[in-house]
């Protein structure tokens, strides 16, 4: 291990020991702090019982419909606004409009048309996440060279085949940080619309856990959900140099 | 490239299409109840008590997010430029923050609730948790980058150690600090009107929330055009002081180039 791993790895075995002591020495609230041991038991135990992979597994659903119904919607959109002026002024103004608006505003909206079910999640879901993949798309086609299009036109490539084979290759880098950015956006609003409106889901447990006062419980979600932003984080880094690379 | 300004027929007929559509549909469709016409929207904004009770929870959020915002960038911007300075403060905090960082930031909001009851200082403290991470990392990554040159001539003018943070680290590391303000400013928004909506009893996320849950869905709607408003606004008047605030550094590089 280098030096530098080392003095963080410390520094963290620091912070749990002084967590546990402090908290058994009771110099803190017991029912705000519970002990460090306390709260990674019943971290293993709900892990045991099934029910905090049955929680997460809901809130995955969710996560993954609105989150690849963004990606399916936005890519195409943000080729054809990138590619053509035309498009791009006739939706530029609705775009403008909406954008601002911070997402969990719109969880009251869909809970009146869709209830407070898996459809209110994924919509709310999908209207975050389509800001950065439409953005970062409209941009990385506008960025390529124009030569690339140019040159595949005189070869004879049709239209579609151009799109196809020249530009979304070209501008899938930056369609990838679009896909990333909204990647960790999907996570804050899976648990906020399951805060707001749900019976089940990884939100609600942490949030329900906090209004039942199981404190160790709350932690637990939370470590939960910090293991799930790594790991999802890093499936994706494995997945898009994957796909970068292929080009 | 300064393109002129077109007025964008294309855009606005758009938008305005879609609104009358909408317009049209809800009060032939006889749903007034929950998708009321947009002028019924329009219509709530207007009416005095609405537009009282909107720029009460207006001016409340907006202090949150003031008071959120300028915490997280103050203490972000401090650690960061330590963190970033010192290759020992980085290696120490660098697990911790490895652990910390995927974590969604609204987690946060049950632990705020608990420790800090459900006034504005929990809202406050969840908004800076959240907007002070892009800011910490962009700062980091602004001071790891700085030229050592710099550095080294400011020791060689004889700058002592603060001063050398003060002097010369930060203003170099201005652009990017600049960018994990500017990714910060939703991120702060967010929070705070997702904070006030899990357990907040004022401002725009409450107010959208209870006229929801009231069946007032034009009070809802006026509610929202407020919100986008005022995101729209803040982002305008971020990148106004940030055009400004980087004039100089903006007129360094192109002397530079020349």
């Amino acid at each position: 291990m280098k030096a530098s791993k080392l003095n963080g790895v410390l520094a963290l075995a620091a912070v749990l020991a002084a967590w546990e002591i402090v908290a058994r020495a009771g110099l803190v609230n017991p029912l705000l702090f519970p002990a460090m041991s306390r709260i990674l038991g019943s971290f293993a135990a709900l892990l045991m019982s099934g029910e905090i992979p049955a929680q997460v597994a809901r809130s995955m659903e969710r996560a993954a419909a609105g989150y690849f119904l963004a990606a399916a919607v936005c890519i195409p959109l943000g080729v054809a606004m990138g590619l053509s002026g035309r498009v791009y002024r006739a939706l530029e103004v609705v775009v403008e409009t909406l954008r601002p608006i911070p997402p969990p505003v719109v969880i009251p909206v869909a809970m009146l048309f869709l209830g407070i079910g898996d459809g209110m999640k994924v919509f709310v879901i999908f209207f975050s996440c389509a800001w950065p993949i439409l953005l970062n798309t409209i941009d990385g086609v506008r960025n390529i060279d124009r030569l690339l299009v140019d040159t595949a036109r005189t070869f004879g490539l049709a239209r579609g085949k151009t799109t196809l084979k020249v530009v979304l290759p070209a501008a899938a880098p930056q369609i990838v940080t679009g896909l990333r950015i909204s990647l960790s956006i999907t996570l804050i609003l899976v648990v906020i619309s399951e805060m707001i409106g749900s019976s089940d889901g990884i939100g609600y447990f942490i949030l329900n856990a906090q209004r039942r006062l199981k404190i160790d419980q709350m932690y637990a979600g939370m470590i939960t959900l910090a293991l799930l932003g790594y790991f999802l984080n890093q499936a994706f880094l494995f997945v898009s140099k994957r796909l970068l690379h292929g080009r | 490239m300064r393109a002129e300004r077109r007025f964008n027929t294309a855009g606005v007929g758009l938008f305005a299409a879609l609104l009358l559509l909408w317009e049209v549909y809800s009060r032939a469709a006889g749903i007034q109840d929950y998708l009321p016409p947009p002028s019924a929207a329009l219509k709530a904004l207007v009416q005095p008590d609405v537009a009282r009770a909107l720029s009460g929870h207006l001016a409340g959020t907006l202090g949150r997010f003031v008071g959120g915002y300028f915490l997280a960038a103050a203490l972000a911007v401090a650690a960061g430029v330590v963190l970033g300075y010192s290759r020992f403060a980085y290696s120490v905090s660098e697990v911790i923050t490895e652990l910390l960082r995927p974590m969604p930031s609204v987690a946060i909001i049950p632990v705020a609730i608990l420790c800090l009851g459900i006034g504005d200082a929990m809202m406050i403290a969840v908004t800076v948790y959240a907007a002070a991470w892009p800011i910490l990392l962009n700062t980091i990554d602004g001071v790891r980058n700085l030229d050592r040159t710099l550095i080294d001539t400011g020791r060689t003018f004889g700058l002592g150690r603060l001063k050398i943070l003060w002097q010369v680290a930060l203003p170099a590391a201005a652009p990017y600090i600049a960018t994990g303000l500017r990714v910060s400013l939703p991120i702060a928004l967010i929070l705070v009107t997702t904070s006030e909506m899990v357990a907040g009893s004022a401002g725009l996320g409450y107010f959208i929330l209870d006229e929801e849950r009231s069946l007032r869905p034009a009070n809802m709607y006026a509610g929202i055009v407020v919100v986008a408003l005022q995101g729209y606004a803040l982002n305008r008047l971020f990148l106004l002081v940030e055009a400004r605030a980087l004039a100089w550094k903006r007129g360094m590089r192109t002397r530079g180039e020349a």
